[in-house]
């Protein structure tokens, strides 16, 4: 059956898609795989389940969860300010969300790790208070936190803007409190953009390594990062046990992402069944 | 319930919105606030409801204070010109949200909610749509249903900001009637916000005419029509053409014609304007007399029972917009180009003030 549309060319548009994406995306991807499949089932079993292995996986996600949910709740707040209120400086401050985006990571992490280290600016005040940042798994979350700030922002701001003061008005005037509006109404307006900006930082912060391997100290069983056991691996030749591990995190993010976008899914399809 | 609006003043930066406003509302009365854009009527309407704290002056419901009482105290329905319907919930759980928001104490049981947004539903209507969503609604749907949503925590005074300017002219017209038939039905103090006035007039039980941050003038439809109080409100309201001459002895003389008018102020002689409405012309042929304007037909609108004649003046080339019937029309045979007499057989003139 075919659907007279206004644009044409949607099997030209759907082809150069489907290509790009393989070659740019699946081609890499799937070499991957084909490597890590070369150490045999239970050599690669065996890989990704030691106990130093594993321990960088827990450290991995859940520092990434840890800050995507912090990123989640702060960044939405952001968000709020950039899109409700006109303020001097409102441009500045919409610009360095950005930053996080645009600096290297490394640069990124040197500059925490000099912040926080027990020495630091920050680091030798939270020290008397018995407070450990870097070296520690905390200092991964707070570069985790850095880096994924902008994702949240960046795709909470818009659903905002869109968002008339007059629905607000109008919970108001039906006699909603403030927090009533906010969870009744404000809430589930920008929860489907809220739960993308969520997964965006979360996937990057699993992936993410230059940021983290200043801060982190990369003690095994205690501060070092899966991405990093991963640098390791190549650094010794050992590129199958490299791949092992890659694959590993790469289905856990894969299966991450694909949860969201079902979810987003399904709240579609209520909002217009 | 009764609203009393004493001296508000509303400024934006320099912009005056609200200057020196006092208005009383009687208790179960459907008014009108009517005026251009930047008139401040929606800015009043605003303040009533709370959504807008005034820099000076006083709101009373029924006598009691309400400037101190929050948007969420005051008892208020509130319809938006957007609708502003919750976009993520059925049609039902806008309606239910006042009540659902309401401290546990007081708000109704899930059994009596569901009675009484259905009771709701059934006043707009609209009782089959609950289910969907407010994507799924036309227009005029929307407002129907922001309307229920309004009414359901039974508010004391209704305000509507220009509540028909979304929709298109045939919706619009058929939702004033039933505006007017719900206002007929339940009596709730109701003011609404437009700059249409054929539906301020057909509407509301009194027509308050604003313009640049102050009060024109407050009256029933018919009064603010047949009786203007100013400028400004004879030209707001319905077709009219507009002179200058001098007015003296009950006449004023527009070009070499001299025409009986009514004074609108106090002072009985000087340099005026003179407002002449465009069924209130004659058109004719030949001249009789000296009191007719010569003038060129321009254009010929001829759809109805009334024809828009536009004529130029032969004396200084301004435009006369006259309306005639059709049995006049017919009977003058008129065609573009022709050359007639037009002349005024009432005015009502201001004469100027400096």
């Amino acid at each position: 059956m075919k659907r007279h549309t206004v644009l044409p060319g949607f099997g030209l548009t759907l082809g150069v898609t489907l290509t790009y994406l393989g070659v740019l995306v699946l081609l890499p991807l799937s070499t991957l795989f084909l490597k890590s499949a070369g150490l045999g089932p239970s050599r690669f079993w065996d890989v990704v389940t030691a106990p130093r292995v594993l321990a960088s996986y827990k450290l991995t996600f859940g520092a990434a969860l840890a800050a995507a949910l912090i990123n989640a709740v702060f960044g939405l707040l952001v968000a709020w300010v950039l899109a409700r209120y006109r303020f001097p400086g409102l441009a500045l401050v919409d610009a360095l969300v950005d930053l996080p985006f645009a600096l290297p990571t490394a640069v990124a992490g040197i500059a925490l790790t000099t912040l926080y280290a027990p020495n630091g600016w920050i680091g030798s005040r939270l020290a008397p208070l018995g407070i450990t940042v870097a070296f520690t798994p905390l200092g991964i979350v707070v570069a985790l936190i850095f880096i994924g700030l902008p994702f949240v922002v960046r795709t909470v701001q818009p659903v905002l803007q869109d968002l008339e003061a007059e629905v607000e008005e109008a919970a108001a005037s039906l006699g909603a409190g403030r927090w009533q509006t906010f969870r009744r109404v404000i809430f589930p307006a920008v929860a489907p953009a809220l739960l993308t900006g969520f997964a965006l930082a979360f996937a990057r912060a699993i992936g993410e390594y230059g940021s983290v391997v200043f801060i982190s100290g990369n003690m095994p069983f205690r501060t070092e990062i899966a991405p990093l056991l991963i640098m390791t691996r190549l650094e010794q030749y050992d590129y199958a046990g490299a791949t092992a591990i890659a694959v590993v995190l790469l289905l856990a993010s894969f299966s991450l992402l694909l949860l969201v976008n079902v979810l987003q899914w399904f709240g579609r399809r209520r909002a217009l069944a | 319930m009764a609203i009393q609006v004493r001296n508000l003043v509303k400024r934006f930066g320099a912009f005056s919105a609200l200057q020196e406003v006092s208005l009383d509302i009687a208790s179960g009365e459907l008014v009108a606030l009517l005026g251009p854009s930047g008139s401040g009527k929606t800015t009043l309407l605003r303040v009533i409801a709370g959504l807008e704290t005034p820099d000076s002056g006083d709101v009373l419901f029924d006598g009691e204070d309400a400037i101190r009482r929050d948007v969420r105290e005051r008892g208020v329905g509130f319809v938006f010109q957007h609708y502003a319907l919750f976009r993520h919930m059925t049609v039902f759980e806008n309606v239910a949200f006042g009540l659902r928001v309401q401290p546990r104490k007081i708000r109704p049981p899930e059994d009596e909610i569901r009675a009484r947004v259905h009771e709701l539903l059934g006043l707009v209507q609209l009782d089959w749509l609950g289910h969907r969503y407010p994507a799924q609604l036309s227009g005029g749907q929307r407002q129907r249903i922001a309307l229920a949503r309004a009414l359901a925590v039974k508010p004391d005074l209704l305000l509507l900001d220009e509540p028909f300017g979304a929709l298109d002219a045939r919706v619009r017209k058929e939702l004033r009637r039933w505006l007017r038939r719900l206002h007929d039905d339940i009596h709730i103090t109701s003011v609404f916000v437009t700059h249409d006035q054929d539906e301020a007039l057909e509407v509301a039980d009194r027509v308050v005419v604003m313009n640049e941050g102050a009060i024109e003038q407050v009256g029933t439809p018919e009064e603010v029509y047949d009786h203007p109080a100013t400028p400004f409100v004879y030209s707001f309201l319905g077709d009219v053409n507009l002179f200058h001459g001098r007015f003296e002895a009950g006449h004023v003389q527009i070009g070499e014609s001299s025409v009986r008018a009514h004074p609108g102020g106090s002072v009985e002689e000087g340099e005026a304007m003179a407002f002449v409405r465009t069924h209130e012309f004659e058109v004719v042929r030949e001249r009789i007399g000296n009191g007719a304007l010569p003038a060129t037909v321009r254009h010929i609108r001829a759809l109805g029972p009334r024809v828009r004649i536009e004529l130029d003046r032969t004396d200084d080339g301004k435009m006369i917009e006259a309306e005639v019937s059709r049995a006049e029309y017919d009977a003058l045979d008129l065609r573009k180009g022709d050359q007639v007499f037009v002349s005024a057989r009432r005015a009502r003139v201001f004469v100027n003030s400096d």
